[in-house]
């Protein structure tokens, strides 16, 4: 899920690198100090998750794990994913630096969306509500993500629809199974220390 | 080789069979329809999607492709692979003179994630590989290895070789000469075995160092994925990165 250097045009470079910076200001201003050490967590979370491939069938897949930071971090999800990003190019060339706004922007929107869409219904929702959302929260974290990928690739020139579909075909496995592991991990939270839901300000 | 071709034979084999599996499966299921009782039935739709979905193809979810070449008896192969090992396929590899910078040709790899061309002349290559979803890298190779695939296929460097060849085996059978004093057709024999020898020495080394070759592949594929270290190194970072975020804090409050 990342975008390699060299592909994209200085203008979508540009307009990614704004986006995130303005996302992280507004992540770093609602980040109070009793949540500094969960958008750590998360972050560690998030940077470990698609390191490490399952091999399923024929092919492998990994977890992305960003609507599950989005659900748990709202806006502070942005400098959460930046970090993990940021250290994921800088030790194993993933991404890369010049594209670092754009990878940002296309992992963290989706999860700032997945918190507006779903994290009242975790909180507030019954057990099977709270399972649904959540599930959704996940599947949309990978599903926001690649269209964003496909949106911003169409500026080079590749086909919109056929490049969407591919992405998404790819990663409906993905999807699949990061709803089912964020549903778990919601449900665990809110039974064992249910305040973690609440982002606060 | 012979090892390769059947490793890859078993697994196209088992693909094919676990997809012929899963649409027997889907026809059994229509069949007992009637017999289930209906959310079963969706039960095992839903698992049965999900077996399917799990069996696509999902290098779109890697992060990095590596692009690797070599040059051998006037060819060049471009090999892509994604970080997770699966091969690149039907990416497009474009091939630039690294010297002026002029593109050369362009290609799209096989199943296997290979592209091979002739080698158009004489200078190092730069081999760029675009595969879908915004993954790219290059790989240059140098103008010796060029060079040398094309002297030991024998097109128009022969020549070039053949000069460079023969002050050495002049000066050879001059030893010879002084030290054993013998008739000059011994040394024009000498000089042309010792082509010959040479051709031989190449082939059996090619040969001998294919096993190495493949090894030193599959290392280089190997040390490029994420290791257990610099894992644990990278969570190191984010919580030395939250522990300087805590400390600022800790002074406003």
């Amino acid at each position: 899920m990342h975008i390699s250097e060299g592909i994209l045009s200085t203008p979508v470079l540009a307009a990614g690198a704004v986006l995130t910076i303005g996302g992280v200001t507004l992540g770093l201003k609602k980040m109070d100090y009793e949540k500094i050490p969960e958008v750590a967590v998360l972050s560690s979370a998030f940077f470990v998750a698609s390191l490490i491939h399952v091999p399923l069938g024929p092919t492998s897949v990994h977890l992305v794990l960003n609507g599950l930071v989005g659900v748990l971090l709202g806006w502070m999800a942005f400098p959460s994913i930046l970090v993990a990003l940021a250290l994921q190019a800088l030790l194993f060339q993933f991404g890369g630096f010049t594209v670092l706004g754009v990878n940002t922007f296309n992992m963290a929107a989706p999860a700032v969306a997945s918190y507006y869409f779903f994290n009242f219904l975790v909180r507030r929702g019954n057990r099977s509500v709270t399972a649904v959302a959540a599930f959704l929260a996940g599947a949309l974290g990978v599903g926001g993500g690649t269209f964003l990928i496909a949106l911003s690739l169409v500026t080079t020139g590749e086909e919109f629809l056929s490049v969407a579909r591919l992405v998404f075909l790819a990663h409906l496995p993905v999807m699949l199974i990061e709803g089912i592991i964020t549903a778990f991990c919601i449900l665990f939270i809110k039974k064992v220390k249910p305040e973690i839901l609440e982002v606060g300000k | 080789m012979s090892q390769q071709s059947t490793v890859r034979g078993q697994k196209d084999f088992s693909k094919s069979w676990d997809f012929f599996e899963i649409e027997k499966s889907i026809l059994i299921l229509r069949r007992s329809k009637t017999f289930l009782s209906r959310r079963v039935g969706v039960a095992i739709s839903f698992l049965l999607l999900a077996a399917y979905c799990l069996l696509l193809p999902a290098t779109a979810s890697a992060h990095r492709v590596n692009v690797y070449g070599y040059a051998e008896d006037g060819k060049v192969f471009v090999e892509g692979y994604f970080v997770d090992g699966t091969k690149a396929m039907n990416s497009l590899v474009e091939v630039f003179d690294a010297e002026t910078g002029e593109k050369l040709l362009e290609g799209k790899t096989n199943k296997e994630g290979v592209f091979s061309f002739k080698i158009p002349k004489l200078t190092a290559l730069k081999l760029v590989l675009t595969a879908s979803m915004g993954h790219k890298n290059d790989y240059t190779i140098s103008r010796e290895e060029v060079a040398e695939a094309l002297g030991r296929s024998g097109t128009s460097q022969e020549s070039t070789v053949r000069s460079q060849q023969s002050p050495v085996s002049s000066e050879q059978s001059e030893a010879s000469k002084q030290r054993a004093g013998q008739k000059e057709e011994v040394t024009a024999e000498g000089a042309v075995s010792s082509k010959e020898i040479e051709q031989v020495v190449a082939k059996v080394l090619d040969r001998k160092l294919l096993p190495i070759k493949n090894i030193l592949l599959k290392m280089q594929e190997e040390a490029s994925r994420p290791g257990m270290t610099e894992i644990i190194g990278g969570i190191g970072y984010i919580m030395g990165i939250m522990g300087i975020v805590l400390y600022f804090k800790s002074k406003n409050r």
